[in-house]
């Protein structure tokens, strides 16, 4: 294993342990932690921007293929920065005029095209199965997309909050609430599959860490953690004796 | 007082008391069952669910040759689940002989996908240029589909690595999204599947696919059920269904045992908690 | 004066918005070649903008290092952690590939970002404990599908429970479909109805400032 790899190693455990020491309390480790990964985010994100954007977006067809109009696009990239001149803010106005009204116009006809009317068709199937051996009234599918269709519906009326809530409307839109528990229901049996599988993640690669060809790093800095913790803990109470 | 109404009320107490644990006792508990499975596995067979066959049966359909691409559109905070998706459906497309493109749409995810994209295509045997690009991140969600839709050598001028795509031996025939016979978004988010479905299949007509983490999964099931997807893979169970169609454990089908573990210990604590809460009597639900 | 400032980033909305609404419409190859144009110019905006967002951050650090704020060491560490991710990255020619900005990608970036997001499998946890009650009707049926749906979705739930995994996917494809489906066309009506105030002017939020 390369120097590089095994120094990795222990700076990701430690840095891993730091954040974990939050489960604690919230306490120096943490907010150390906390502020590296921002500055390193916000660093990492500009470097990529640059190359990504700046040199091979912009300089490479405007400076070798002499793609010289994407000044335009640059002056309008420029307009957002003026934000941070006070007496100059107004002219960001422009980008975001230009980015927002694009942006406004091409999403109508494509929300409504792929997310409204596709929904809808897809809501209203035929019940009943017509096959070779004749017309199939009652099927597992049929059920299943006339409880869809009643489903949607029903959900559609709780949301229309214009009608009010009573007689038919009330009756329908309590189906609603009932679909809307079962759907926010698997949400949650699914939220909580999501960050348990974060959670395997990580550990899967403490436990890598913790072997002896990574020198028994993550043993080494918990044990490490819990002492500065401690150290930390005893700190604040004396503080707050002489206090 | 009597016996029994000592008893109850000891038993009220008791429920209440347990009803105001120490939270860092529940998240030992956590830890502990995590940990426990990923070291002492017991390995149970995976079934496979049928939105994860469809994606396969797919991608098994598709002839040798074909342009498969692969936006690995999230971050590191997602890698988890999705790496191990990445991974599966690449060496996937490897096998198969198809031509892989990859990309991102989320700046911060550009090396994780960099690698994966390279990692597997090294071990495939597969040639930079030839046999897969890596195009990079595209800034802008919905403009970037947009632009590919319309001229992917004016959305990537190069690739990754600095090279024109438009000399690039494998994009030659593959000028637009068009060109491109199955698209498989593996999401943490917006931009992700909804973003590639609203504004990419819907004009330029290409097959779609989605990944997601567990998180979105949910919000995705009315697109295949119109067939705007034709499959989806959520979160670390999809990834793992998939390893077990690939017949390469990986990651994912490593987590599954201790994912069970947890999922568990979550239905138990939840049956705990209404255990006590019925037990604290109508006075304790009131103040509960 | 007030003509620039107020109308023609209003009116700039207005004529765009409509143009490229109408575009869809018109797939002439004038028309794809606007959409294809635009959609460059978009991305490249958007690199600026991701400019303006950093630098908002940093005047919140900057700030708090200048006023010495309670945890201003934090902030310095914020700045020393940017700056050194940027020189790094610059004298790596931005590559990740056997370079110091990969080793500070994968050591540091991705082990403290995946560490923070598993941190909330903890409190999933002790939310599960504390406050999943079933108190009415509605919080039984929420909690009754949430216990279905994380049973037979894990190996050991279907192992011990024939059929149960069948049962998760019905949920989702059924009941869990038809509820996200009404949430779809609602937020998606919700979406449009925007987008039609923002054209029209009577949505200028984006615009920001007074005058």
């Amino acid at each position: 294993m390369s120097t590089e790899m095994l120094i990795g190693a222990w700076v990701a455990t430690g840095l891993s342990l730091f954040m974990y020491s939050f489960l604690y309390k919230d306490n120096p480790f943490f907010k150390l932690g906390e502020h590296i990964y921002v500055g390193v985010s916000v660093g990492y994100g500009l470097v990529i921007t640059y190359y990504e954007v700046m040199v091979k977006k912009l300089y490479v067809p405007m400076v070798q293929q002499g793609d010289w109009w994407l000044i335009l696009p640059t002056l309008l990239g420029l307009l957002v920065l003026a934000r941070f001149i006070p007496a100059l803010a107004w002219l960001s106005r422009i980008s975001f005029a230009f980015i927002v009204g694009i942006g406004s116009g091409i999403a109508i006809p494509r929300v409504i095209s792929s997310l409204i009317l596709q929904q809808v068709q897809g809501t209203l199937k035929p019940l009943v199965t017509v096959g070779d051996g004749g017309v199939s009234w009652f099927t597992f599918a049929g059920l299943n997309t006339l409880l869809i269709l009643v489903g949607v519906v029903s959900v559609l009326f709780y949301f229309f909050f214009s009608i009010e809530h009573t007689g038919v409307v009330h009756r329908i839109a309590r189906v609603g609430i009932y679909f809307l528990m079962v759907s926010f229901g698997a949400a949650f049996g699914y939220t909580v599959m999501a960050r348990m599988s974060l959670l395997i993640g990580r550990f899967d690669e403490l436990i890598q860490y913790a072997s002896p060809d990574y020198g028994y790093a993550t043993l080494v800095l918990l044990a490490l953690v819990i002492a500065g913790l401690v150290l930390w803990e005893r700190g604040r109470t004396s503080e707050s004796d002489n206090g | 007082m009597t016996q029994s109404s000592a008893e109850l009320t000891a038993m009220k107490d008791f429920a209440r008391r347990m009803l105001s644990l120490d939270r860092r006792l529940i998240f030992l508990l956590i830890a502990v069952v995590t940990l426990l499975p990923l070291l002492y596995p017991f390995r149970l067979p995976i079934r496979v669910s049928p939105e994860v066959r469809k994606i396969y049966d797919y991608m098994e359909s598709l002839p040798e040759g074909s342009v498969f691409l692969l936006s690995l559109d999230f971050d590191p905070s997602s890698k988890p689940e999705l790496y191990p998706m990445s991974i599966a459906l690449l060496r996937h497309a490897f096998r198969k002989n198809l031509k892989v493109v990859g990309m991102t749409l989320w700046i911060t995810g550009t090396s994780m996908a960099e690698s994966v994209v390279a990692g597997v295509a090294q071990e495939s045997g597969k040639e930079k240029g030839k046999d897969y690009v890596f195009l990079g991140y595209g800034p802008g969600g919905a403009n970037v589909i947009i632009s590919m839709g319309q001229d992917l050598y004016a959305t990537f001028p190069t690739d990754y690595y600095g090279a024109k795509t438009a000399e690039l031996p494998m994009l030659k025939e593959v000028r637009t999204l068009r060109d491109i016979q199955y698209v498989i978004s593996l999401s943490a988010g917006s931009p992700g599947v909804e973003t590639w479905y609203v504004y990419g299949k819907e004009k330029y007509d290409f097959e779609l696919g989605g990944g997601c983490t567990a998180v979105s999964a949910p919000g995705l099931y009315p697109l295949i059920d119109t067939g705007q997807i034709n499959g989806l893979l959520g979160g670390l169970r999809g990834a793992a269904e998939y390893e077990t169609l690939v017949g390469v454990a990986g990651k994912a089908t490593a987590g599954m045992d201790a994912q069970s573990a947890t999922h568990f210990l979550i239905i138990f604590l939840i049956v705990a908690c209404n255990l006590f809460y019925f037990l604290t009597g109508q006075e304790g639900r009131r103040r509960g | 004066m007030i003509f620039w400032k107020r109308s023609f980033p209003v009116l700039l909305t207005f004529v765009l918005g409509v143009t490229f609404a109408l575009q869809y419409y018109v797939p002439l190859p004038a028309s794809e070649a606007l959409l294809s144009e635009v959609s460059v110019w978009n991305q490249i905006i958007a690199g600026f903008a991701v400019i303006l967002g950093v630098t908002s951050l940093l005047h919140v650090h900057y700030t708090k290092i200048r006023r010495q704020e309670a945890g201003w060491g934090y902030s310095v560490v914020l700045y020393l952690s940017m700056l050194s991710t940027l020189l790094v990255g610059l004298w790596s020619g931005g590559e990740s590939e056997n370079s110091a900005f990969g080793w500070l990608y994968s050591y540091i970036l991705v082990a403290l970002s995946s560490t923070m997001f598993s941190i909330l499998a903890f409190f999933v946890a002790s939310a599960a404990y504390r406050a999943f009650r079933a108190r009415s009707l509605e919080a039984t049926v929420l909690l009754a599908a949430a216990v279905l749906v994380m049973f037979g979705r894990v190996p050991l739930g279907e192992y011990l429970v024939s059929g149960v995994g069948q049962i998760s996917d019905w949920i989702m494809s059924v009941p869990n479909t038809a509820a996200r489906r009404g949430i779809i066309i609602g937020i998606s009506l919700g979406g449009i109805a925007t987008s039609i105030k923002i054209i029209f002017g009577i949505e200028r939020a984006y615009l920001g400032g007074r005058d």
